[in-house]
């Protein structure tokens, strides 16, 4: 017992995740998929020919958006159209990421919505249901939103969850975050530097190092009515950790000459620190003590 | 109540400073080629006509070849379109008209016909006129073209922050992934290959129906888009482009009631400016000319 949870802790400390986070079964293809899915959803049918699009050829199908689901490492997607004479057509997508981390990183590009109960983890928004489920993310659109489409949209989710059998897990990187205070709908879990500009604009260029290569969560932190951004990178070596650390010292915060906060222009506060292959940098915390605290914490949880 | 003031971030800065880092040391051409039409400020047109949707959101095809007309002749300050677009075209012009096909906003057909209208006007042969998107680098006209009209929706978008003018030339390269780098940064680029360099004479973004958020794999949602009945026109596709992206900023903060940047910056516009030299994206470089409609102008 005891040797096992030293195994656990040795993985988690290198940024790994759980061993069965990193299962791929291969059983639930999308051929798969495909057969099982209904043919017929309320009054919508199935159009003949389900399309699959692989990494290369999804620009065809989403045109230049296809690159944030390539910055999720997406291996294939597989595209129907349920249509009907009397409504708008539903767009059911089905995302292979070809791991459970990654299909909960793309479903945490879009955190808009009321949380529903279906796959790991599901959001609806007017038109839109998405959910994650082992190393699929799931997309079904209504091109009108009806309360009938909005059913069938809920059913078909519902029915393509029970299809998909394998539980993923979460990126491990997520167990480093300090737990106090953290807004846990606020998470991205990303890879690329586009990305956490999308979602936290910090420089036009790559200051970072970020790649396919390393794995970044961003998150927002309350505490007592303050709040603050936090964001860890794990690298794929120290040298690396060290080399980013030092080009965030640069260009960002070159007042920065300890692990103390420094003051922004705006009155919020920054601070960074790097230990092993991790970074972390707190970005516009409202208090000092804050930005101080929050990277304490998070530097502990990587000894 | 806060005061409005808008304070400087470090972050502010990084996003200025890098672009010029970048154009100095990648050492990309041409800021001499256009220093001196930089200099001058670029003239916009932006008109709008209610009337050119109706309640259930039909375009009027008439009152679309009205605006097309009287911003045109504005542009080209004429007495009327027909002189405009001689100004722009001749007779032995050969000329392509960049569409944009996307499913959910595509460039509308009857503003491809308003335009092809005026270019036979003008003494194009209809057989030297061809309107494309996806097809341009195979289409016998656009192979020839001496000519370019660039046409197409704003919109933004899930990677380059904003479907923009600029944009609508990826598909002049083989390979538009190649230029997905860094937000699309150097969509500019593409204006500068031999092929495509200095045959752009008229750029028209449509601001009929823009969509100004996004969600989900296909970025789309009839929720964010808005009856804002505009065309905006330029010879300068930055200028227009950067017109275009104020105005889906000002909606965007409105309509979600708090400041909600377009996410991703859209690099490009800048870039196009600052490090190709293809025009101007600052206001102060702007001589915007408003016309019609003015109810919930945004700008």
């Amino acid at each position: 017992m005891k040797k096992a949870l030293f195994v656990f802790l040795i993985l988690q400390t290198v940024g790994y995740s759980w061993p069965m986070t990193t299962q791929k079964s291969r059983a639930e293809d999308l051929d798969v998929l495909s057969r099982a899915l209904p043919g017929q959803i309320g009054v919508w049918t199935a159009e003949p020919g389900d399309r699959v699009y692989d990494s290369e050829t999804i620009f065809r199908y989403i045109d230049g958006a296809g690159e944030v689901y390539r910055a999720y490492n997406m291996r294939s997607c597989l595209s129907r159209r349920y249509t009907s004479p009397h409504a708008p057509a539903i767009v059911l997508d089905i995302f292979d990421m070809g791991s459970s981390e990654d299909a909960f990183g793309v479903f945490t590009h879009d955190q808009d919505g009321r949380a529903v109960d279906v796959g790991q983890g599901g959001l609806f928004r007017p038109g839109w249901l998405s959910f994650w489920k082992g190393r699929f993310f799931v997309s079904i659109y209504a091109e009108e939103e009806t309360e009938t489409a909005r059913g069938a949209v809920s059913e078909l989710a519902k029915v393509l969850a029970s299809l998909i059998k394998d539980q993923g897990s979460k990126p491990g990187l997520l167990l480093k975050l300090p737990p106090e205070g953290l807004q846990s709908r606020s998470i991205r879990y990303l890879h690329h530097h586009t990305l956490l500009n999308y979602h936290f604009y910090l420089a036009d260029e790559n200051i970072l190092n970020l790649g396919q290569q390393t794995d970044a969560v961003l998150a927002v932190y309350q505490r007592s009515g303050k709040r603050a951004h936090l964001l860890l990178v794990s690298y794929p070596n120290e040298d690396k950790a060290a080399e980013a650390h030092r080009s965030l010292l640069r260009y960002y915060l070159p007042e920065a000459q300890s692990r103390e906060a420094v003051l922004l222009e705006d009155g919020k506060w920054s601070a960074t620190g790097f230990k092993n292959t991790f970074l972390t940098v707190v970005l516009e915390a409202d208090t000092r003590p804050l930005a101080e605290s929050l990277l304490r914490e998070v530097l502990e949880t990587l000894s | 109540m806060e005061s409005g003031k808008k304070v400087i971030t470090r972050r502010d800065f990084i996003r200025v400073g890098s672009c010029l880092t970048m154009g100095s040391l990648v050492g990309l051409p041409l800021i001499g080629s256009v220093s001196a039409k930089k200099s001058e400020k670029s003239r916009v047109v932006l008109i709008r006509d209610k009337n050119v949707l109706d309640s259930r959101g039909q375009l009027s095809e008439s009152v679309l070849q009205n605006m097309l007309d009287t911003a045109v002749t504005a542009l080209m300050d004429t007495q009327d379109p027909v002189s405009a677009w001689r100004q722009l075209v001749t007779p032995a012009d050969i000329v392509g008209i960049k569409t944009n096909v996307w499913h959910y906003l595509p460039t509308p057909e009857s503003l491809e016909v308003a335009i092809s209208s005026r270019l036979l006007d003008a003494g194009v042969k209809k057989e030297n006129i061809s309107a494309s998107d996806r097809g341009v680098r195979e289409d016998p006209v656009f192979k020839r073209s001496t000519a370019l009209i660039n046409v197409r929706p704003m919109r933004t978008h899930h990677w380059s922050g904003l479907g923009t003018l600029l944009k609508n030339y990826i598909m002049f390269v083989p390979h538009p992934w190649m230029y997905h780098g860094n937000s699309c940064e150097k969509l500019g680029a593409i204006w500068q290959l031999p092929h495509v360099a200095g045959k752009t004479r008229l750029n028209i973004l449509v601001m009929l129906t823009p969509l100004f958020h996004g969600v989900g794999p296909h970025h789309f949602s009839s929720r964010y888009v808005w009856p804002y009945s505009g065309l905006i026109v330029s010879r300068d596709p930055v200028a227009a482009d950067a017109t275009g992206a104020r105005i889906i900023q000002a909606k965007r903060n409105l309509f979600f009631g708090a400041e909600k940047p377009i996410s991703p910056p859209a690099l490009h516009i800048g870039a196009a400016s600052t490090r190709f030299g293809l025009g101007n994206s600052r206001p102060d470089q702007i001589q915007l000319i408003r016309l019609g409609w003015e109810e919930d102008l945004l700008i």
